[in-house]
């Protein structure tokens, strides 16, 4: 990426001097962090007596761990839908909010709410949208004669959850966009127009490769999101107990750092999920990189 | 000129002897407990109390939700600065005594001759090990069942009696199961039950029916066992195939206690739930858990005081247990009216038996003791308890038959208790 200004001379300095205080808490507090992290995926550890040196059997012992793979392979089906969906909706819902039709700020406004709302109480309402019984949509479902849907139940659970958290996104998606849609400057469009391309031709060799950069920034960003999913997910799949009949592979973490004196596996899994975070991330690099090149 | 010196001198040295006192004074132990803000207060008195007669000592009270504390808790540990006093919850116990890092209390309980003699016995035993206790029961909760007296006149059914069996239990509860503003779904179920622990519902029913839980010194988890089997039928017949019971998802849609929310004419529970339950308004009463094959068997659990090793005031924190652990500081705590008190002469007197906020038969919780197994406690609860409970919801779900269901649930419990063993 090429940033419009670049510091000259004395100027450094005091990029530096602004930046410090920023980097030096980055330098402490998140790489830290991440290193303390990886220490520790090598010890077996409660929290309360000395940390004992296992070498890799914390991660070993991930592989027949039960609990551990069955969150795992519910935030990895949970990440390959919830991705591509949000990137799909927050861009159909860009594009059409990125034109000159009234109320458009509402609508902008009513997209990024959920951004900024309590995911707690975001959840429990969309509790009463799913609810068996008196839930808003077997109510509409029943109008149309169709007998009400178990969605919280165990064959849809996953899927409402991703659901909730896509419309969740959209917002987010929609801000990164609409930014990137206004970047395209208009001698494009028109000269397309002149060259006598439609509206979908228009679409596919003038906004999407304009638009890759963008595209590039959200997926890396949703597909964080996705693997860290926990909110919504806890609020509408718990079961009482401090349980959930969705645990994802942040629930585990927490579960067995904090709950079950693991640090260690804990750990090795927080460590498990960077990794997948960090080849996705590697995978959408390549992807840009081929896209960009012809363009 | 050299006088005034002699008097600032002598000024200072008062001045440092006085601020000596004063430090005295102020030795300062913590008190950290889970529970609701109204049980910060009762302790906040009970420490009141204490610190009039310990002049020396001040106690700080401090106060958090059950998750938060445990963390709290925890990162404090592992942080080197722990409370001095702190709460402790039975089934948890033995994972933090056998990381030693708990007082050892024998020595100071050896001081004391008579100072478990007015207890319950059964409330001691969770926290005795084979090197002494290591923490003091705090109070006791025994589960028994509670029943709303409107839905029983209302559906014209006999409130549960003293010979209640777990087929009339069943054969109400269907009763009891209705849809009452006939928009065809049920509204109204006959009974409701918090069913992934197994302190509340599903101990005492595998116990009522002569199974048991778990066997802690060969790490196997017994829920599986012919006769555990004809509990999980019962708790699969009458929640599935009667439908008495609200599915989980059905719960949802009117709050987490389905008693409290007025949705279930039953309900099984410790104390705890009665200053939940006090302000319902529909009329409600307990009566003692039903009879199964085996006899009428209910669990108890008890809340005790544990002390920090790394305290760095263990005999003021001693003296500040033993207060709470005494006549006063339980009878003080019995206001409450989340527990029961592991005194005797206190539980046995009007400052528990006589509640005003909730006229109900106290003495029933007392009762229960000689019918009560301990719920489990061993190193590792939690994690079994969780292994054990998200394999069991897949029963509750219908995602899986019960058979299915508890075979997966001992599994994953047996790989808890393997993972767990010293």
């Amino acid at each position: 990426m090429n940033f419009g200004l670049r510091p000259l001379g004395r100027e450094k300095l005091w990029v530096l001097l602004l930046l410090g205080p920023t980097l030096l808490g980055l330098a402490v507090g998140a790489f830290g962090s991440i290193f303390a992290t990886l220490g520790l995926s090598f010890f077996k550890w409660d929290l309360l007596t000395t940390p004992e040196w296992v070498g890799f059997a914390n991660y070993a012992g991930l592989a027949d761990d039960r609990m551990f793979l069955r969150s795992l392979s519910n935030t990895i089906i949970f990440s390959l839908l919830y991705v591509p969906l949000t990137i799909v909706c927050a861009m159909a819902v860009a594009l059409l909010l990125n034109r000159r039709i009234h109320g458009v700020s509402l609508f902008r406004t009513l997209y990024f709410l959920p951004v900024i709302s309590s995911p707690t109480a975001v959840g429990l309402l969309w509790t009463w949208i799913f609810a068996q019984d008196q839930g808003v949509l077997n109510a509409m479902l029943g109008n149309l004669g169709i007998p009400p849907v178990r969605w919280l139940g165990p064959n849809m659970a996953l899927y409402s959850v991703v659901v909730v958290n896509v419309w969740g996104a959209i917002g987010e998606g929609m801000i990164v966009f609409l930014a990137g849609l206004q970047a395209i400057p208009r001698e494009q469009y028109e000269a397309a127009h002149l060259d006598g391309a439609n509206a979908l031709q228009r679409l596919i060799y003038v906004t999407l490769p304009a638009m890759a950069p963008s595209l590039f920034f959200q997926s890396v960003l949703s597909t964080i999101h996705a693997f860290q999913a926990f909110d919504y997910i806890y609020i509408l799949t718990r079961v009482g107990n401090g349980n959930s009949s969705v645990p994802t592979l942040v629930f585990s973490i927490y579960r067995n750092g904090f709950r079950f004196f693991r640090m260690g596996d804990a750990t090795a899994q927080a460590i498990v999920l960077t990794a997948i975070i960090f080849l996705f991330t590697l995978v959408y690099f390549r992807i840009q990189k081929r896209w960009e090149v012809p363009a | 000129m050299l006088r005034t010196n002699g008097l600032v001198l002598s000024a200072i040295a008062a001045g440092l002897m006085l601020g000596a006192t004063a430090a005295r004074a102020e030795t300062e132990i913590t008190y950290q407990l889970w529970g609701s803000p109204q049980e910060g207060e009762v302790w906040q008195k009970v420490a009141k109390e204490f610190e009039a007669q310990h002049p020396d000592t001040k106690v700080k009270v401090e106060v958090n939700d059950w998750d938060s504390y445990w963390e709290k808790i925890r990162v404090l540990m592992a942080g080197g600065t722990p409370p001095d006093v702190f709460a402790m919850d039975a089934p948890l116990y033995p994972d933090w005594q056998s990381r030693g890092v708990l007082l050892n209390l024998q020595p100071y309980i050896d001081a004391e001759p008579v100072i478990l003699d007015d207890i319950y016995p059964i409330t001691l035993e969770a926290y005795k090990t084979k090197d002494g206790y290591f923490g003091l029961p705090r109070d006791f909760q025994t589960i028994v069942l509670y029943y709303n007296k409107d839905m029983f006149d209302a559906a014209g059914v006999a409130y549960p009696s003293d010979n209640w069996t777990y087929d009339d239990f069943r054969k109400a509860a269907k009763a009891l199961t209705k849809d009452t503003n006939g928009d065809g779904t049920i509204d109204q179920w006959g009974f409701w039950a918090e069913v992934l622990d197994p302190e509340p519902y599903w101990g005492p029913v595998v116990w009522s029916f002569g199974g048991d839980i778990v066997d802690i010194a060969n790490g196997k988890t017994l829920i599986g066992s012919e006769k555990a089997m004809q509990a999980w039928h019962f708790i699969n017949d009458m929640w599935l195939e009667d439908k008495s019971m609200p599915t989980t998802e059905q719960l949802q849609q009117y709050g987490t206690d389905g008693f409290q929310a007025g949705i279930a004419a039953m309900g099984v529970s410790g104390h705890w739930s009665v200053p939940d339950y006090a302000p319902a308004k529909f009329k409600w009463a307990v009566a003692p858990m039903p009879k199964g094959p085996a006899g009428r068997v209910t669990s108890v659990n008890c809340a005790g005081f544990v002390i920090a090793k790394a305290s760095k005031h263990p005999k003021e924190a001693w003296e500040f247990v033993k207060f709470a652990f005494g006549p006063v500081g339980q009878a003080e705590a019995a206001k409450i009216g989340l527990a029961v008190p592991i005194r005797k002469s206190v539980a046995e007197s009007p400052a528990y038996l006589q509640q005003t906020s909730a006229p109900i038969d106290h003495k029933l919780y007392i009762d229960a003791l000689q019918y009560a197994h301990t719920k489990p406690v061993f190193r590792g609860y939690e994690e079994w308890s969780a292994a054990v409970g998200d394999a069991l919801n897949n029963a509750w779900t219908g995602a899986m038959p019960v058979d299915d269901a508890v075979a997966e649930a001992v599994q994953n419990g047996d790989d808890a208790l393997a993972k767990n063993r010293q």
